[in-house]
């Protein structure tokens, strides 16, 4: 569906894109992660040509978006910076205005803007302007004016910002259930990983401008570990303890330390049994000692520090 | 999209517009008729003898022509520089038709509503000051049409400034009052006058106001080429300046 090959856009001397390609095909949620400055926007921007790129190209349904400007009645966007909604307008007046500069009306378009409506929970609100609501529920009208006319393909910039807890699960099944009913496609760009963890399968990292990885979520935490143990014991055990882990813990792993507890992690929970059995045997009792897997979060981190160090 | 469905919901978004800020409406629209009660009897308390009633009707189609004239102007720079700031700027860029289209339309609709609101405005005003004069309303508003374009030329020239440079105002004010004097100018017959924008419109609107000029195909012509000038001008300023604002990613960046 859609398609950026090689683009780059630079600022002066200073390139912000570097040459960067990635796809979302139809009905799939990517994640567009990456630090502050690092493209994301400029990326989701230059989708919405609202960017000039110099180099390269961007492709929806096989034709480039230089050349022909239709793709954008299939194309939804919520922007960053509650740049989105008339707030001299309602949600629906909202969605309802936006859907038909894409050529959507009548009732069938009224029915569905009223039940997402329910769904974001805005109905209590439904008089009421948007300037008149609170930030959290701003960003939720500027969800529901970009779900309303169904585009094939919604950019996603920080959704979850200012959203409470029972609206962020809504959002979850929302798009859950277009992009797999609908085939509707997702591109979401949010600093909170547990949500990027959730809903989608593919994930594009960048850093400073360029793509640094593009894969799949489950790839990304399997190339960078999938659990990780923290035990706190003694400052003079933690040397000996290392070298003990470097001893038992078969297979790939990495340790760690901060303050006076130990990091390691690694790829199955079978590697660290051996390690706990000689504790065990030595008689240390640690302070405290968790064995979890690694989240989303934990995996860009270790992306972003490796991308550093090298 | 149809242009059909554009204009129909921009038609809706004026309606929920007026509808939702009813004071701002009335208000607007009672301000600048006591403004206009103000000038004219400051205008009547000077001696005018044989000629006074004559200026006096002046005085209201300069009036409705100035406001005309400043809606037409303003609708396309209130659109850029107000949604900038309102912050959905960005969305108008990102729809299939465009934002020149949108624009456009929006212009439109905006004409037709200053229309309607120049009607009202002659009869309150007429009615406020007892100055009841026989004017010819359609073929006003047909010498106002024609030569609309040339100010909404003017207005996406401010426009496209605005998209770079942001900060407009003082710019958008001088223009504001350069409308005064523009409505004034005679640009009609064809002279180095006529070169200025909506002047040979403003006479020509003048000339058919009464019902009492015939129409003349050369001042039509020339009210024609001004306005068209002017808008292709104006558009073609838009775009580059909008070309800048992506190259430099200023859109919205408010």
């Amino acid at each position: 569906m859609l398609s950026i090959e090689k683009v780059r856009k630079s600022y002066g001397d200073k390139t912000v894109l570097d040459d960067i390609s990635f796809n979302v095909a139809a009905g799939e949620t990517v994640a567009l992660l990456g630090a502050n400055g690092s493209g994301k926007t400029t990326t989701i921007n230059s989708i919405c040509q609202l960017i000039e790129f110099e180099q390269g190209d961007i492709l929806f349904n096989n034709t480039s978006i230089r050349t022909d400007r239709r793709y954008l009645k299939k194309v939804g966007a919520v922007l960053g910076g509650s740049r989105n909604i008339n707030w001299r307008l309602t949600a629906c007046q909202n969605a309802e205005y936006f859907a038909a500069l894409r050529g959507h009306s009548g009732k069938q378009l009224k029915q569905h803007i009223s039940a997402l409506e329910a769904r974001l929970g805005l109905k209590q609100y439904h008089t009421l302007e948007v300037l008149k609501l609170s930030t959290g529920n701003k960003q939720k009208a500027a969800l529901l004016s970009a779900l309303a006319y169904s585009p094939n393909l919604l950019l996603l910039d920080e959704p979850t910002l200012g959203l409470d807890i029972d609206t962020v699960e809504e959002l979850k099944n929302i798009i859950h259930q277009q992009s797999t009913l609908n085939g509707q496609a997702f591109l979401v760009t949010s600093h909170d990983m547990s949500f990027i963890d959730k809903i989608c399968q593919k994930v594009v990292v960048l850093e400073q401008g360029k793509v640094i990885f593009n894969g799949d979520i489950a790839s990304l935490k399997k190339a960078l570990y999938s659990f990780k143990l923290e035990v706190k014991v003694p400052t003079q055990l933690i040397d000996n303890i290392q070298q003990k882990v470097e001893q038992l813990c078969m297979g790939r792993f990495q340790q760690h330390t901060r303050a006076t507890n130990l990091y390691i992690e690694f790829e199955s929970p079978q590697q660290v049994l051996g390690l706990l059995a000689w504790l065990n045997e030595q008689d240390i009792a640690p302070e405290h000692l968790t064995i979890m897997p690694l989240t989303m979060h934990d995996a860009f981190q270790t992306l972003m520090q490796r991308s550093k160090k090298a | 999209m149809s242009w059909l469905l554009l204009l129909k919901n921009e038609c809706k978004l004026q309606i929920y517009d007026m509808r939702q800020y009813w004071f701002e409406s009335v208000g607007g629209l009672l301000m600048i008729c006591g403004l206009f009660v103000a000038l004219f009897y400051g205008a009547k308390s000077f001696a005018f003898d044989g000629e006074q009633a004559q200026s006096l009707d002046g005085l209201l189609i300069g009036f409705l022509l100035w406001g005309f004239a400043s809606a037409a102007y303003l609708s396309v720079t209130k659109t850029v520089i107000d949604d900038t700031q309102k912050g959905y700027i960005e969305q108008l860029f990102i729809t299939p038709k465009g934002i020149t289209a949108i624009l456009l339309v929006k212009t439109l609709v905006d004409l037709l509503y200053g229309l309607l609101f120049i009607t009202i405005m002659a009869y309150l005003t007429m009615w406020l000051t007892g100055n009841w004069i026989d004017i010819n309303l359609p073929m006003f508003y047909l010498a106002l049409l024609l030569a609309a374009p040339s100010l909404v030329g003017l207005g996406l020239i401010i426009s496209g400034f605005a998209l770079v440079f942001k900060r407009v105002d003082t710019l958008g004010q001088l223009m504001a009052l350069a409308l005064m004097a523009l409505v004034a100018v005679d640009g009609l017959p064809f002279g180095p006058l006529s070169f200025i924008p909506f002047t040979p419109g403003a006479s020509l609107a003048r000339a058919w106001v009464s019902g009492e000029n015939p129409i003349q195909l050369m001042d039509v012509a020339i009210v024609l080429a001004n306005s068209g000038i002017y808008l292709l001008l104006g558009m073609l300023v838009f775009k580059h300046f909008e070309k800048v604002a992506k190259r430099k990613n200023l859109i919205g960046q408010y």
